[in-house]
């Protein structure tokens, strides 16, 4: 029984959609990339040389916000969107892929509020969202923007420690998620209040982290506490310890969330050693950044991408490689505290590598599903 | 969109709702089947996403729900219903796949094996 008409209506209703948001995310991964450069420039162990072109410089100095806002914000704004299933819903992503642009062109002034706006509309989003589906794994994500807002007007007067309130959104983001995947299983009669209770921590943190030093410290130490209990929260409730017995994609997806967890413990503490006044501050970022937040990217990119793009990928197990070299390229770069600069430039070149690698991998999964479309023998899709 | 009806509880002989041609009730069912949750590798029906179908002389007309509003792959696993079907069911009848909120999508939903998986 051949319905082909039906099909070629479903593709037409979502054509116009796919073509709005490609844009954005070419502006996203070109954040990303200048991030990462910016950042080899930052952990370069050697002297920068005399010249330099200005999108390099912009990458190093707006490092944080490139990878957070423009990359990572705009990826999370456009799911949202393409959640809300509304046209406004992705003025989000566009003002914070605009931003990114600006950043890297050097305008910190207009690209900081650009990214405020994002924000701003991001919080509205997730208002839209909690309003349809009133429950906690919404709230959080309701906090987890307001975090992001918080973080991103800082930015943009100059004033504060956005940093904190930054990875704050990506942690609330990816809490939110797997609270809401923990209704599959028997939860625990207690954990959505402990998850409640780790969150207060991780906000309290963030905002103490704002003020005065003697308070700061207190926040910084705080906002590592509360990665580390939610790293254990994850493990004891997350149904990533079920589907690791099941197989393709399932499993590759628990096996990134649960060595993610463990980068997560460990970024906890590193935070929890900033405070204590041990040179940390680099495991503390990127063992969140990359480990934990990079992590939950590579687990769930073989499902958003599609849902972003229309563009279909055939998993295989090529997807663990640039996850292997994710977790040895962290564990050079951070390993024993990390004491030597050469080691964590080393460490960064390899975390770079291992970024391409994935990107290399998803390319080539496109490229196999296509293949694959035209011998459907050999159809094992996501 | 039509309107939605009033959706029944789950219930283990029965995974949804169905009115309709008794001849396409097993196609469609295996169709929607074969739509999988890629996180959790399990099919929309054993999640309990499908919360209904009804055939007329014009057209299939599923509802679904998501188990999160803001869940972004609500797109992707509503085109994949639409291939299932398009290969099963007749070109005369055009296929109208409705996302719905209301009654919430719970954890009852979930067919038996679903449950024994997840640890239930």
């Amino acid at each position: 029984m051949d319905a082909r008409s039906h099909e070629r209506q479903r593709q037409a209703h979502h054509g116009l959609v796919t073509a709005a948001g490609a844009g954005v995310l070419v502006l996203a991964a070109l954040s990303l990339v200048v991030a990462v450069a910016g950042g080899l420039l930052r952990a370069c162990p050697a002297p920068a040389p005399p010249t330099l072109p200005a999108w390099l410089l912009s990458g190093a100095v707006s490092h944080a916000a490139l990878m957070i806002c423009g990359f990572l914000g705009t990826v999370v704004g456009m799911e949202r969107a393409v959640a809300a299933r509304k046209p406004l819903a992705f003025v989000a992503p566009l003002a914070s892929a605009c931003g990114a642009a600006l950043l890297i062109l050097g305008e910190q002034g207009a690209g900081s509020l650009a990214i405020m706006v994002a924000a701003g509309t991001f919080v509205l989003v997730n208002v839209r969202i909690v309003r349809r589906q009133p429950a906690a794994h919404t709230a959080l994500l309701l906090l987890g923007a307001v975090s992001w807002l918080t973080g991103s007007v800082m930015y943009a007067a100059g004033t504060g420690a956005p940093i904190p309130w930054w990875f704050a959104f990506l942690v609330m983001t990816v809490a939110a998620e797997r609270l809401e995947m923990t209704r599959l299983t028997r939860r625990a009669p207690h954990a959505e209040l402990q998850l409640c209770g780790t969150m207060a921590l991780l906000v309290a943190g963030a905002a103490l982290s704002s003020a005065t030093v003697t308070l700061a410290t207190t926040g910084t130490g705080l906002f590592g506490v509360s990665l580390v209990l939610l790293a254990l929260w994850l493990f004891r409730h997350d149904i990533a310890r079920r589907t690791i017995f099941s197989d393709g994609l399932s499993r590759y997806m628990a096996i990134c969330l649960l060595t993610g967890y463990c980068w997560l413990a460990v970024s906890g503490i590193g935070w929890i050693g900033l405070a204590a006044g041990l040179p940390l501050r680099d495991m503390a970022l990127h063992a969140l950044g990359l480990g934990f937040i990079v992590g939950m990217m590579m687990a769930h990119a073989p499902v958003i991408l599609p849902a972003l793009t229309r563009i279909r990928l055939r998993f295989g197990l090529l997807f663990y490689l640039p996850l292997l070299a994710l977790h040895v390229s962290l564990m050079v770069r951070i390993g024993f505290g990390a004491p030597y600069p050469l080691q964590r430039g080393i460490g960064a070149l390899l975390n770079a590598g291992a970024l391409i690698l994935f990107a290399a991998t998803v390319v080539g999964a496109a490229i196999a599903w296509r293949l694959s479309q035209r011998h459907p023998s050999r159809q094992e899709t996501l | 969109m039509i309107t939605s009806a009033p959706l029944p509880q789950q219930q283990t002989t029965e995974p949804y709702p169905y009115a309709g041609p008794v001849e396409l009730r097993s196609p469609i069912e295996t169709a929607l089947r074969r739509v999988v949750d890629p996180e959790v590798a399990m099919s929309i029906v054993d999640v309990g996403l499908v919360y209904g179908v009804q055939v007329d002389a014009r057209q299939v007309r599923v509802l679904v729900t998501m188990t999160s509003a803001a869940c972004p792959v609500v797109d992707v696993i509503i085109d994949d219903i639409w291939a299932e079907l398009s290969r099963v069911v007749p070109e005369s009848l055009t296929l109208d796949v409705e996302l719905v909120w209301e009654p919430p999508w719970m954890p009852a939903r979930m067919s038996d094996s679903a449950k024994r998986i997840m640890g239930w």
